[in-house]
């Protein structure tokens, strides 16, 4: 998991890199480095956050380089182990994204045939070996040391003397940016915005060169392969935080405009039947991870509610490794950035069983989009914050809209449901709209959770997964350790652990057929003094008496409660971690899109 | 070129449409307020804007963000409490080095107001303008092209020629500022009005549109003034059997269903549900993700964003906040009112209904012309509404 970049054309590379890498930090921040051709290859790498390794770099002149912003994976993250890294001589230098399975047998070769090692990556190996095959044409000599590699990598390498790049790629993100004499490659199209919106995605196998004026693309075969460029619509300020004080904040305040433009491209799809032409299925599993997995376990409700059909739901990393019984549901997946490894597998172990799939993620062309049958997009933009928050709800919007694209297919949505349940998610991008309008009241009622050390976040129902997701939230950007239960499960055992030091976050709307029970619950919990944060229904007036304090969200439809809820617990989680200090955009130990397994 | 917005204000007059944004994101034509003075000085190669903002902030950063979706360059300065104008300007001192330009965000203007004010060139300027209700602003009164007084709202009818709150200022005023606001002076022009003896402030009539918003109804007429001469752009899905006259705009992924009528100036925006056979007739404002079912008839209307309307309504000169839910059979005729707002009551000779955000009505409601209804009000059943409703009430 890191980021990787080159250039090559007629600016100062280093400065493109630079800016490139702070693009790609979300992708890794462990270390960063860099290196420049002008003719001779200069290196610098830096342990620490990017700004440490730009705050130190030297002023290096040439218009060729390769830059890299590290995830440690395999060796520790240090000033040695950091990227880029340079052959025995310093002619050719290589950036790497992934994992090098059998690199300690080929270290151990290579050792012996006398090439000397800096590091202990895994990474090294592979910049040696092109060394030891390189007879003149730097191409060449890295699909010779590709061909000798087991593991998934995105590389990019330069060489003294030469204004190309060659890069590579099997199973990891790797994108070319087309530029007017000058050109790009990264493994991701937002550190290339600011210079071009044109892009050529490479594929699994193929090899690169990238000449300021020309890109060329070669198969697995070694055959010169034509792609046609794209044109993104995202523009570089988009990845800008415009006033916030963090990407975080920002893009739970673009939720309104994220859940606007996921219905957009999707409310003509489903009314004409363009997705999913054919429901000769009657099961669905659903597949995912971290908080996709939950954005599932609101669709397991969803889809049985309104499709009426029965659904799993499984993590990724499990399903890989399950028996697999003889089934063939229509297996969904979802991963927001489609190169979450784990699900990537599973969609293979999916088709390997002979199912029918559909991929739900965010990034056109990613590498889930060519794994699956059919694919959903969420149309979130760009997601620069590791916690996702806006692509959280688009994941909802495109259950939901599946759903009522599969009931209705399947007659077991009449006509008018439909329309109402459409009708519902139109009313979205306000609801949550509103919500967003009471932040400040959010802001003041996490004074309760912010001395605590464990907090618990209760529901029912279809906001019983919410709350696993609130959870989530607030363990990874504010380092509490929070945990969701069902409600209901409180007295089977976590009871026990509830005393006054402990906040309890609850959800009980008085809409939902659980209101009752929830309230129990919120008593019982109470009863242990706990301090109990409740969210609640706009004008619910019994629920003040038993919650310390309440948190209002519009009296939505239950069904749809999910995705208001949500923005409550997204910014409950930001202004706890805010008052507590922590780093929201980048916390520590985590990345946002987890492309090892 | 720098130029200061002030736009951290929240309109109280305007509920209840401001009480979840701040006045200068109020939409009209479909855009905020504040867009068209982003634009005008765009145009005018204006790019590096301070946005100084307070109330509600989040709402002009997440539609702004850093500016360059409209070829500016933004930095937001937060004024967290809005004493006034002089006030917000004490906060950008340290960002100005030369002349610059002040102009509130919550006024309607285009490209020649800032080309008029950028041709005065050094010293200190403001732009002035004619008005028939002089008693609404500041009142400037003017010895050749120089200000000589300004009088705040005056009573007795002393003058037409008004501030538009336009300057061209140069940085030495900015101590001034600050030397006012210290003695309680927190509007520019209350510090004017005690320098002008003494300055010489520069005074131009205003070229271009410059409009204002200073009532609810208000945004009807602008509404009415902007869609002019849009021209036609239609995106979507259009079904036979829609007949579509005139400058009319429909964003992305709205859908118009067969039997719909609609006549122009009108603009729809993107994800909008129209029809079948509705009627939407000029001068109207269709915001994003509005549901509108058979048979409704909407006339001069500003509907804003996530709105569902009910079969058989009818709607004319209203404005409709966003989230709002109208029951079949709505009905708001117009007409003249007097309208009850906090300073008074107010005679409107055209008006429908004011709808705050997320307020609902069950079927058959039938609102008077002038009634005012808050936000997150309910309304039941049949009801007929003929005064206004508080927010958060319910009406059975």
């Amino acid at each position: 998991m890191c980021g990787i970049i080159g250039y090559t054309g007629q600016r100062q590379a280093s400065e493109v890199i630079v800016e490139a890498l702070r693009r790609l930090e979300y992708r890794g921040y462990d270390s960063a480095g860099i290196v420049i051709m002008n003719p001779e290859l200069k290196l610098h790498k830096r342990k620490g956050e990017l700004h440490e390794m730009q705050r130190t770099l030297p002023k290096m002149n040439g218009h060729v380089g390769i830059g890299h912003t590290r995830w440690a994976t395999c060796g520790k993250p240090s000033n040695e182990n950091a990227h880029p890294f340079l052959d025995c001589h310093g002619r050719i230098a290589l950036v790497h994204n992934g994992i090098i399975e059998n690199y300690m047998a080929l270290k151990e070769r290579l050792q012996s045939e006398g090439h000397i090692f800096t590091s202990q990556t895994d990474t090294e190996v592979i910049v040696h070996l092109i060394e030891k095959h390189d007879k003149g044409d730097l191409h060449q000599a890295v699909r010779a040391a590709l061909a000798e590699i087991k593991g998934t990598y995105a590389i990019a390498c330069i060489e003294t003397g030469s204004g190309n790049i060659v890069a590579a790629r099997k199973e990891n993100p790797l994108v070319l940016g087309i530029g007017i004499d000058e050109n790009f490659v990264a493994s991701d199209v937002t550190a290339l915005l600011s210079y071009t919106n044109r892009v050529k995605y490479v594929m699994d196998g193929e090899t690169v060169v990238i000449t300021p004026e020309e890109v060329t693309i070669y198969g697995p075969d070694g055959q010169e392969v034509e792609r046609a460029s794209q044109t993104i619509t995202w523009n570089a300020e988009d990845a800008q935080k415009g006033g916030f004080h963090h990407f975080m904040l920002k893009e739970i305040f673009e939720g309104p405009q994220a859940i606007h433009n996921s219905l957009l491209g999707a409310l003509d799809v489903i009314e004409n039947g363009e997705i999913l032409p054919s429901v000769q299925f009657g099961s669905i599993k659903i597949i995912a991870c971290g908080t996709s997995y939950h954005a599932a376990l609101v669709g397991k409700y969803v889809l049985e509610e309104l499709a009426k059909i029965p659904v799993t739901v499984e993590l990724a990393s499990e399903y890989r490794y399950s028996p697999g019984a003889k089934e063939f549901p229509l297996v969904v997946l979802i991963s927001q950035s489609g190169e979450t490894a784990d699900t990537l597998a599973a969609a293979r172990e999916a088709k390997r069983r002979g199912c029918k799939t559909l991929g739900i993620t965010n990034v056109i062309g990613s590498t889930l989009t060519r794994e699956v049958d059919e694919v959903f997009y969420t149309r979130a933009g760009p997601e620069i914050g590791v916690a996702a928050t806006k692509t959280y709800l688009t994941q909802l919007i495109a259950l939901y809209l599946i759903a009522i694209r599969i009931g209705y297919a399947k007659r077991n949505l009449s006509h008018d449901a439909m329309w109402n349940a459409l009708s519902q998610l139109r009313t979205m991008p306000g609801a949550v709209q509103t919500v967003l309008d009471n932040a400040s009241e959010v802001e003041a009622s996490v004074d309760l959770l912010v001395p605590a050390r464990d907090v618990f976040f209760i529901g029912r129902n279809i906001n019983y997964p919410t709350m696993l997701e609130g959870a989530l939230k607030l363990k990874e950007i504010s380092y509490i350790h929070a945990e969701g239960f069902a409600a209901g499960e409180l007295k089977h055992g976590p009871l026990a652990l509830l005393d006054n030091t402990t906040p309890v976050v609850a959800v009980a709307l008085s809409k939902d057929h659980t209101y009752e029970k929830m309230m129990a619950n919120i008593s019982e919990v109470a009863a242990r003094d706990s301090p109990v944060l409740a969210i609640g229904c706009e004008g619910d007036e019994e629920l003040p008496q038993v919650a310390d304090m309440v948190l209002h969200v519009p009296c939505v439809d239950p069904l749809f409660s999910p995705v208001v809820v949500t923005v409550v617990l997204q910014l409950m989680a930001y202004y706890t971690a805010l008052k507590r200090g922590c780093s929201i955009d980048k916390p520590k130990n985590l990345a946002k899109s987890v492309t090892v397994e | 070129m720098k130029a200061v917005i002030l736009a951290a204000g929240e309109g109280t007059r305007l509920r209840p449409f401001t009480n979840s944004r701040p006045k200068v994101m109020l939409p009209i034509g479909n855009r905020p307020i504040l867009e068209y003075v982003v634009n005008a000085l765009v145009a005018n190669g204006v790019r590096d804007l301070l946005l100084v903002v307070g109330y509600k902030k989040e709402r002009i950063m997440s539609h702004f963000g850093d500016g360059s979706r409209f070829g500016a360059n933004i930095r937001y300065i937060v004024q967290d409490r809005q004493l006034g104008t002089a006030h917000a300007l004490t906060f950008v001192k340290e960002m100005i080095e030369d002349r610059f330009l002040v102009l509130s965000g919550d006024n309607i203007i285009d490209k020649e107001m800032v080309s008029t004010l950028l041709e005065l060139g050094e010293g200190h300027s403001v732009l002035v303008t004619e008005s028939n209700e002089p008693s609404k602003y500041g009142v400037v009164l003017l010895k050749d092209d120089r200000v000589v007084s300004i009088e705040e709202k005056p009573r007795d009818r002393i003058g037409n020629i008004i501030n538009t709150g336009l300057y061209s200022f140069e940085p030495d005023i900015l101590p001034l500022m600050d030397q006012g606001v210290k003695v309680g002076q927190y509007g520019i022009t209350q510090v004017l009005r005690a320098l002008v003896p003494d300055m010489h402030l520069r005074a131009a009539l205003a070229k271009g549109e410059w409009d204002d918003a200073v009532y609810p109804w208000d945004l009807v007429r602008l509404n009415e003034i902007v869609l002019e001469n849009r021209g036609q752009a239609i995106s979507g899905t259009v079904e036979p059997g829609v007949t579509i006259k005139g400058s009319v705009q429909i964003g992305k992924g709205t859908r118009v269903r067969s039997g719909t009528y609609i006549e122009g100036p009108v603009i729809i925006g993107e994800g909008c549900d129209i029809g079948p056979s509705s009627c939407i007739f000029p001068s109207t404002s269709i915001g994003d993700g509005v549901s509108i079912e058979p048979f409704v008839a909407i006339k001069n209307c500003v509907i804003m964003n996530n709105v569902v309307i009910g079969g058989h309504s009818h709607l004319c000169q209203s404005v409709v906040d966003d989230n709002v839910r109208l029951g079949p059979g709505f009905s708001c005729y117009c007409g003249a009112a007097y309208v009850h707002l906090d300073d008074g009551f107010h005679n409107v000779p055209k008006i429908g209904c004011m709808i705050g955000d997320e307020s609902t009505t069950g079927a058959r409601v039938v609102i008077s012309p002038g009634c005012i209804i808050g936000q997150g009000c309910r309304i039941g059943d049949g009801a007929k509404v003929s005064v206004n409703v508080e927010n958060r009430s319910t009406v059975i």
